[in-house]
């Protein structure tokens, strides 16, 4: 629900979530959770990995963008939530770009 | 809203009580960068070992019991969920409602970490942990299965887990195609276990922070204006929950459809 809001107002009700949007959101992310489970134990073979994160992945998304009140477009939430994503990426990027192109002893 | 409940709430060094939520929103989300990075460690981990071992991964994986991951994902999601109507109705300032919706949060939490603990212990039951209990269990169903050969419907008393690996081992070396070397199946296992156990105590910490939110709700201390003291915890309960849902299918899922699992 929004309504006009000002500073010095009390902050309670600019933004309060409507029910109806948090049940969609809800059924969405558990629907999904319930096709991630399913679509594996049909064996998806090299594409499980992939087709799981990125159904975990848009659930992260649903849940921040909703539940954690990303979709509010507070500047500085946003740079510390892409700040970590970027971090993780520096993670992986490093790592892997060692990992999958060293040659390894056989073990 | 009550001038003596805005005076109660506003610190003095904030201007107002839109800045003041947002500064506590922000402390919260620069936690919760850290926590992001501390798993994404464990996750990049998790990448390097799977890709290296995916068989073994796979095979460990598929003896995981999947429908406990399936109960405590569908509990986590609607614990989120009774979160976020938490803190509709602190803003709405209906205190009784919060605290109903709070103590949901708490018993689907709870739920969690019980059946958490039933797979924990079912998982011990069956010495399905790395160490002494694994090799001991693995050596009792190799000598069983020498001991089989020839002896049509012979049932041996080795774990499951423990049997389908001597048998797929069984007369291979460890350079043998289609080989599951042990030594890696508990590697998986100590990052299923690592990774599971400190989510478990993030869920511990944010069960404790609800009980702490559901005594000041009782106590009146979270008025309509106060609302962002229960936003700030459902932060860090969305982000366990969301850890979890990465969690659910690298673990449990890394196996389901190429062998038959055991649970």
């Amino acid at each position: 629900m929004h309504t006009e809001h000002k500073v010095d107002d009390p902050p309670t009700m600019h933004d309060v979530d409507s029910p109806g949007a948090m049940f969609l959101v809800f059924l969405v992310v558990l629907g999904l959770a319930v096709a991630n489970i399913l679509l594996a134990t049909t064996g998806l073979g090299k594409l499980a990995l992939p087709v799981q994160l990125g159904i975990a992945s848009v659930q992260a998304v649903l849940v921040a963008y909703y539940w954690m009140h990303m979709r509010r477009g507070d500047q500085v939430v946003t740079l510390s939530a892409l700040s970590s994503l970027f971090f993780v990426f520096i993670f992986y990027v490093l790592v892997l770009s060692d990992v999958l192109t060293r040659w390894r002893i056989a073990m | 809203m009550s001038a003596n409940h805005h005076g109660e709430v506003l610190k003095h060094h904030f201007d107002n009580l839109e800045q003041q939520h947002a500064a506590e929103r922000l402390g919260m989300w620069f936690f919760l960068v850290t926590e992001v990075l501390f798993f994404s460690g464990l996750f990049v981990a998790y990448t390097v070992y799977r890709n290296w071992y995916p068989a073994e991964f796979a095979f460990a994986s598929s003896h995981l019991i999947l429908w406990i991951a399936g109960v405590n994902t569908g509990l986590l999601i609607t614990s989120s969920l009774t979160m976020t109507l938490a803190i509709r109705s602190a803003q709405l300032g209906d205190r009784r409602a919060l605290i109903r919706h709070l103590l949901a949060t708490f018993v689907l939490g709870a739920g969690f970490l019980g059946f958490k603990a039933l797979e924990y212990y079912t998982d011990i039951n069956e010495r399905f942990v790395p160490g002494v209990m694994f090799r001991t269990e693995l050596a009792k169903a190799e000598e069983e299965l020498a001991a089989s050969h020839g002896a049509a419907g012979h049932h041996g008393t080795a774990q499951h887990w423990a049997a389908d690996l001597a048998k797929n081992n069984a007369g291979k070396s460890y350079t043998d195609p289609g080989y599951i070397s042990p030594g890696r199946v508990q590697l998986f296992l100590c990052f299923y276990y690592i990774m599971t156990g400190i989510h478990g105590i993030h869920i511990l910490v944010g069960l404790g922070c609800i009980l702490w939110l559901v005594q000041q709700a009782a106590a009146g201390k979270i008025p309509r204006e106060n609302y962002s003291t229960v936003e700030v915890v459902s932060l860090y309960w969305h982000l366990v929950d969301m850890i979890w849902l990465f969690l659910m299918p690298l673990l449990y899922l890394a196996g389901a459809g190429t062998h038959a699992a055991g649970h």
